[in-house]
């Protein structure tokens, strides 16, 4: 397995790195218990699915406390809730992910955003280049409406315009605020949706270089899909004419259906480096919720040691969308427990059924 | 698989043996039983592997000829150990210890990691670790799930020599007989059929159960089940009793 990418040092000499990630939350936390509280929920199987989703509390914009509980916000103040969020949690995790390598963002020749929780237009990345910062001549584009698992089809790209520009700075902003996005009733369907997600957004600097810089960052080798058709509305938005509002449906079994796919492309991926899940070191895995991270441990044969952080970010922040994964990514690098030459597996979940990959070599 | 000095491997149809060419583990077989099961992971499709050892022994744990006074003890290599026990806890194939003679420490570990313990009646077992300064591995973590805590406090402190017959009586054996063979076949016959995946999940249950919480244990065991059950073993099954 490693021999294999000894013959092949000159070609992952030339794969783009991610130098740095920096993260950003709202300033209010709350407890599963505060939001019951807050919203007056009764129902008891929905105050269940609060107390028992292994999430402690979440970082969410939470609109004003009403008398009888019940929050008022119409579909066109939660658009304008998304737009401030995104701003707000942008310029923080942009600043934290540029600052430690003395860069700002007028040094940013490419910029991605990834989001899926508001329409915007124009896009954030226009939003981002008026008021935070970037050269008039950055290059764009916008990853819009994927999903939870849309960081990895928004890092691909990424990368892949990297190596096409070695030494030029790249950076990708998977920004979701959820609280933008909910319908607000006694059902269990909704309970469900609004018991788990949280408002957070993530960046990451990915460049490849013109010479070979030695520097202790992961190497992005290569990515994987995978789409099970036959679930493709499993996860998916809809218009409530009750509520005026869009809302978010999520299937009941459609986390272990994930999970029994996840082995086709973690294998697939491995495969095409000669490798072996038992040969990666360290799984940063999307915070889905409890059940598709049991079903992928069980599927792809990994431990709880191994999905800590993945399960540590479900308990401290909630499903964050399509930025999950790098805070997870994040506590990985905090640890300070990688070793040069070792492999990371990045995996994603989401609408349509998805799963993406994408392997780190350090 | 590269050649083997301190292992002999065997593959006949289904069975793979290992057999153990020295009594004492030394790195280089910790090394060797590693790319055995690179080898049985990897490639091989046997379904039943079976640990034995040579000239009417299995295993007398650690060789103490790896260690030298004048020099530092490197926990890297207790470590290697623990590893490879990891990886033959959890082979895609259903292990079997084949037990002669004094079975001591790290033998006893390698037993532990299997799952069925058969022995010949004049085996003794006994974790001498402690009695020698040092730990029994991960038996620490095992032994009282097969004994209870009691016998594992025992058997890890006191470090007692147990008969085969006692072990047996404690769970920590599942079969004693004269005539090995005949107990081997025996055995792999209960296991049949072997459906590699459901296997892998059954024991990966059991043997995380002491560790893991009630609500915790479910959420695994659904997951689990759910894998189990779009296995091609289950809808088999299933079809089979509608035709019938």
């Amino acid at each position: 397995m490693g021999e294999d990418w000894a013959i092949n040092a000159s070609m992952v000499a030339q794969r783009a790195r991610i130098l740095s990630v920096g993260t950003a939350n709202p300033p209010d936390y709350y407890t599963q218990q505060d939001i019951l509280d807050r919203f007056r929920v009764q129902n008891p199987v929905v105050r269940k699915i609060f107390t028992a989703s292994h999430i402690h509390g979440r970082y969410l914009y939470l609109p004003p406390e009403t008398e009888d509980g019940v929050p008022r916000e119409s579909q066109s103040a939660l658009l304008k809730k998304h737009r401030r969020g995104a701003l707000a949690l942008g310029r923080q995790a942009i600043a934290r992910c540029l600052e430690p390598e003395g860069l700002e963002p007028s040094d940013i020749d490419f910029l991605c955003c990834v989001s899926s929780t508001g329409f915007m237009l124009p896009a954030m990345t226009a939003m981002y280049i008026r008021h935070l910062g970037f050269r008039l001549d950055t290059q764009r584009t916008d990853v819009v409406g994927m999903g939870c698992h849309a960081g990895l089809n928004g890092m691909n790209p990424v990368v892949a315009w990297a190596m096409a520009n070695p030494g030029k700075n790249a950076l990708m902003v998977c920004c979701e605020v959820n609280s933008a996005l909910y319908v607000y009733d006694d059902s269990i369907g909704t309970g469900v949706v609004n018991s788990l997600f949280g408002d957070g957004c993530a960046a990451v600097l990915i460049r490849s270089a013109e010479s070979d810089e030695p520097r202790f960052s992961p190497r992005v080798l290569g990515f994987q899909s995978h789409i099970i058709p036959e679930t493709w509305q499993a996860m998916s938005y809809h218009w409530s004419d009750e509520h005026g509002k869009f809302y978010f449906n999520l299937d009941r079994d459609v986390p272990y259906v994930l999970g029994t796919h996840a082995e086709d492309p973690v294998r697939a991926l491995l495969g095409r480096f000669g490798l072996k899940p038992r040969h990666v070191q360290h799984w940063i895995i999307h915070s889905g919720g409890k059940k598709v991270i049991d079903a992928i441990k069980y599927t792809v044969g990994i431990t709880s040691h191994d999905v800590r952080h993945t399960t540590a970010v479900l308990r401290d922040y909630g499903n964050l969308g399509s930025g999950s994964f790098l805070f997870s990514y994040q506590r990985l690098l905090a640890e300070g427990r990688i070793q040069r030459g070792d492999y990371g597996l990045m995996m994603t979940m989401g609408p349509g059924s998805t799963i993406e990959t994408a392997l780190l070599r350090w | 698989m590269k050649p083997l000095e301190t292992l002999r491997y065997h593959e006949d149809g289904d069975l793979a043996t290992v057999t153990l060419l020295r009594p004492q583990i030394n790195m280089k077989m910790v090394r060797e039983l590693t790319a055995v099961c690179d080898h049985l992971e990897d490639e091989s499709a046997c379904k039943v592997v079976l640990f034995r050892g040579s000239g009417g022994q299995f295993c007398h744990g650690i060789d103490l000829e790896e260690f030298r006074p004048d020099q530092g003890v490197d926990i890297h290599g207790f470590n290697k150990w623990e590893k490879v026990c990891v990886r033959i806890e959890r082979l895609p194939k259903i292990t079997i210890a084949e037990m002669r003679g004094e079975v001591i420490g790290g033998g006893v570990q390698l037993a532990l990691v299997c799952d069925a313990r058969l022995a010949s009646p004049e085996v003794t077992l006994q974790l001498n670790e402690v009695r020698l300064g040092f730990l029994p591995g991960m038996a620490t973590f095992r032994l009282a799930k097969y004994v209870g805590l009691g016998r594992a406090k025992r058997m890890i402190m006191q470090c007692p020599t147990i008969s085969a017959e006692h072990a047996c009586e404690m769970g920590l054996i599942d079969e004693v007989s004269e005539q090995i063979a005949a107990a081997l076949d025996q055995t792999i016959a209960r296991f049949q059929p072997i459906h590699p995946v459901v296997i892998q999940l059954a024991r990966r249950l059991l043997n995380e159960s002491f560790a893991t919480d009630f609500e915790d244990a479910i959420g695994n065991f659904l997951a689990a089940q759910h894998r189990a059950v779009t296995q091609t073993a289950f809808l088999k099954t299933i079809k089979q009793h509608h035709k019938a």
